[in-house]
């Protein structure tokens, strides 16, 4: 879980670009992307609707194809990954989650935990050992039998979050993780990031829209039509 | 976002509507067809006016003094075409899944799914009756005949169901697996499937109770069950007789029905929207 050495970022892009369509229907959705995230850090990616934050972030987690430009996650170059090593990458080294939880609604919050970990080929014992570690951090220790559609928005993003979890992975992307919750919801789940960060050391990469929760960042990259128009620091 | 198995459609104007001049000439078309054809054929219209007394007088004589001692051998004949429409739903489910699965869009390649959907497309164009007709020359008649032809008529109808209720799974599931590092496999064994399978199961049972009602019908070319009763009574106008099957037939298709509906419902709901609060 802790990083390694504190100097090296965990995850370098430079000139990124990605084009949806082709012709007179081309869509820059990222226009020349530079930037570096330093292990241990909280950074938020904010910008309008369209403006790419779900393209940059699928593109640095290897679920979406590189066009051109460079990524490197975890001292691995993303673009010269075949789909074995994708799939690896985002076994082992990326954690995802998705502003729409995403949980198998057939599965108890505590089975979908586990999911990561039965990918992984995890003997039964360490994963229900680790599994109710997670829950316990994601402070859904007496949830562990119910299902999504038994649980509030904010309890499934956590059980989300914990899955993401899972893995251990060196960074956490999350895509809009508070906007399906109300404002206090959402509040309470960016804090957790926040805290997972403090106590795991992670690193993560968290897209949003919400300005409250961009106060508890230590930068924010900003994304419009594709391309970063300043770095704050806060 | 592009979830592998269900990829973001692009977004498209909505097409243009069909011209109102376009739609009255097809109109106009329609209604001339239907005169002329009724013109045509020279509808003998007397024959409709003594039709309601026909139907009480046959009715008088079916249910009247219904033959109650043929009753055992009805229902044993029932049972023989339930056991066809077991068979046939379960032979047809199970090659309708198999094939039905790659057909979906986002799994199989398009070079696969288009000559599978073609083949869905001319099966679900053939009634079971030709389809019975056609394999008897090679089975001969025999209840498993039946139970063949309701699985390969099914297979049209149900690999359809089966593509449709896939693709019809929200991606953000799938995405989430396949993000925690899920290879395609793994991404449908735990993206897709768990919330598929309920859907499936029940369109299986549901298959069963078509088949059910199907098999009745398949009974008239012969191939056994309970249809092949009814043809047999009818023909040799044993009034009486014919009577007893009706109802049983309609009894048990309606138990079945309700027994299936039930346990559909149960599978469903059971599955997706069991409330917090308990109460079903
Ligand atoms: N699969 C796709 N096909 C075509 N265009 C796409 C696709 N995905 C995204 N785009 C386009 O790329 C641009 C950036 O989209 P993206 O989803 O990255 O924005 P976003 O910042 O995440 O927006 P939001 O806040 O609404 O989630 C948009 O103009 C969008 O229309
Ligand atoms: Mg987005």
């Amino acid at each position: 879980m802790a990083a390694t050495t504190i100097t090296e970022p965990i995850v370098q892009v430079t000139g990124l670009r990605r084009v949806y369509g082709s012709g007179d229907a081309a869509v820059r959705a990222l226009d020349g992307v530079s930037f570096e995230v330093s292990p241990g850090e909280l950074v938020a990616v904010v910008g309008r609707s369209g403006s790419g934050k779900t393209t940059l972030l699928n593109l640095v987690g290897g679920l979406d194809a590189l066009q051109e430009g460079t990524i490197t996650v975890a001292g691995r170059d993303v673009g010269g990954l075949d789909e074995a090593g994708l799939d690896a990458l985002r076994r082992d080294v990326v954690g995802f989650v998705f502003q729409s939880f995403g949980l198998v609604p057939t599965l108890s919050a505590s089975e979908n935990v586990g999911i990561p970990l039965r990918l992984r080929g995890v003997p039964v014992e360490e994963r229900e050992e680790r599994v109710a570690l997670l829950l316990e951090l994601v402070g859904l220790s007496g949830h562990a039998a119910q299902r999504p559609g038994e649980m509030s928005g904010g309890q499934q993003q956590r059980v989300a979050i914990a899955r993401a979890l899972a893995s251990s992975p060196r960074l956490l992307i999350a895509d809009e993780p508070t906007g399906q919750l109300d404002s206090e919801t959402g509040l309470a789940v960016m804090a957790l990031l926040r805290g997972i960060v403090e106590a795991e050391g992670m690193t993560i990469l968290v897209a949003t829209h919400d300005p409250t929760l961009v106060a508890l960042a230590d930068r924010v990259l900003h994304l419009q039509d594709g391309q970063l128009t300043q770095h704050v620091a806060s | 976002m592009s979830a592998v198995l269900a990829p973001a459609r692009p977004r498209v104007a909505a097409p243009p509507r069909p011209r109102r001049l376009a739609v009255r000439t097809a109109q106009l078309v329609t209604g001339a067809v239907v005169l002329a054809a009724l013109w045509h054929v020279h509808l003998d219209w007397t024959g409709l006016r003594e039709l309601p007394g026909d139907v009480v007088h046959y009715l008088r004589l079916m249910f009247a003094h219904p033959d109650w001692s043929k009753l055992p051998y009805a229902l044993q004949q029932t049972w023989v075409s339930v056991q066809m429409a077991w068979l046939g739903a379960l032979l047809g489910v199970v090659v309708s899944t198999v094939l039905g699965i790659p057909a979906a869009q986002g799994v199989g390649p398009l070079w696969l799914r288009l000559p599978l959907r073609a083949v869905f497309a001319v099966i679900r164009a053939v009634p079971e009756v030709i389809i019975a007709i056609v394999i008897l020359t090679v089975t001969g008649l025999t209840p498993f005949t039946g139970a063949l032809a309701l699985a390969i008529g099914g297979i049209g109808t149900h690999a359809k169901w089966t593509y449709e209720t896939i693709e019809a799974v929200p991606g953000g599931t799938a995405e989430a697996v396949r993000a925690a590092g899920g290879t395609l496999l793994e991404t449908a064994r735990w993206g897709l499937w768990p919330e598929a399978a309920p859907e499936l199961l029940s369109l299986a049972l549901y298959r069963f109770e078509l088949n059910v009602r199907t098999s009745a019908i398949l009974g008239l070319i012969g191939v056994g069950g309970v249809g092949d009763l009814l043809t047999g009574y009818t023909q040799y106008r044993q009034w009486d007789a014919v009577g007893v099957l009706i109802v049983v037939v309609v009894v048990v298709t309606m138990a079945i029905d309700a027994v299936s509906g039930a346990l559909r419902r149960r599978i469903t709901k059971g599955a997706r929207a069991r409330v917090v609060d308990g109460t079903e």
